[in-house]
């Protein structure tokens, strides 16, 4: 009974080789999600226009983690490591302190658009749509990250 | 006889590319819409083979199968083409065009982004037909 998955294997498509179209779909993705993010976050400031229903402010949040985005992505991993040929105008210790302060901002972006779902809509019994846009926008914007940073592999870049 | 390929290629896309603007001029001027903002997702459309060509006239190395470049440029293709459908959506929400418009909008979309998919299928291959 124990390991009868053991065997089994999903059946095969020979006609595409996805080892090397794996940095492409990550790409698209990733480009998927960040952008449905972002378009949630229009709609709900379109529905809601009004400061009342949505407070103009928490459009900050979006726009940190789309920062943190492209900081993050900036490095590649190859200069964390140290491996690159051209070390870059930061070097590897400056790649690294570059990462984290873009992984501080993505975090902090994240669980302050948790912070304004809870504090600012669920526990004020208003219509909750637009902190879910707001949670949800930097929610996706953060997966976006992840996948745009680690679904990728560099060995495709030759 | 590639080239007589080519030429019916360039026939069957130029036929889906004017289903897909026929889709997007029905979804405007129908008796009972007659509203036009669904054409700003023409620009959508048109910006939308930019990051490639962008990232293709950057790149010189041909060796490798990819690049951080090329890469980016799926990244910000993939999020025109989102745009191109969250516009119509977001005008439906709010009562500019009504949602009946919005669903021939998107479904135009789907038309003019295949054939935009296929005229690079069909004429960036090049030489070699392998996968």
């Amino acid at each position: 009974m124990a390991g009868f998955l053991d065997n089994f294997r999903w059946p095969e498509c020979e006609c595409i080789d996805w080892s090397e179209r794996r940095n492409a779909v990550a790409s698209v993705v990733a480009g998927v999600l960040f952008f449905t993010g972002w378009w949630i976050m229009i709609d709900a400031a379109v529905v809601y226009p009004k400061p009342e229903q949505m407070n103009h402010a928490f459009h900050t949040c979006g726009v940190f983690s789309t920062l943190a985005f492209f900081m993050i992505n900036a490095v590649s991993n190859a200069q964390v490591r140290g491996d690159s040929y051209e070390s870059g105008c930061l070097g590897r210790t400056g790649a690294r302190v570059w990462l984290f302060i873009g992984f501080m901002l993505m975090f902090g972006s994240l669980i302050a658009s948790m912070w304004i779902l809870f504090g600012a809509y669920v526990t004020q019994n208003t219509n909750v749509y637009p902190g879910l846009a707001v949670f949800f926008q930097n929610a996706l914007i953060f997966f976006s990250t992840l996948i745009y940073k680690f679904g990728r592999t560099e060995e495709l870049w030759g | 006889m590639a080239a007589q390929c080519l030429a019916h290629a360039l026939v069957a896309l130029s036929f889906t590319g004017a289903i897909g603007l026929t889709f997007l001029m029905l979804g405007c001027a129908l008796e009972g819409y007659g509203v036009y903002w669904p054409l700003f997702v023409l620009v959508f459309h048109m910006i939308s083979p930019i990051p490639y060509f962008i990232a293709k006239r950057v790149t010189d190395d041909s060796d490798a199968s990819s690049s951080a470049c090329q890469e980016l440029a799926y990244f910000f293709t993939t999020g025109i083409v989102v745009s191109a459908f969250g516009l119509p959506i977001i005008l439906a929400r709010v009562s500019v065009i009504k949602w009946g418009a919005c669903g021939l909008v998107l479904a135009g979309n789907a038309v003019i982004f295949i054939t935009i998919q296929g005229f690079f299928f069909v004429f960036g291959r090049g030489d070699d037909f392998s996968w």
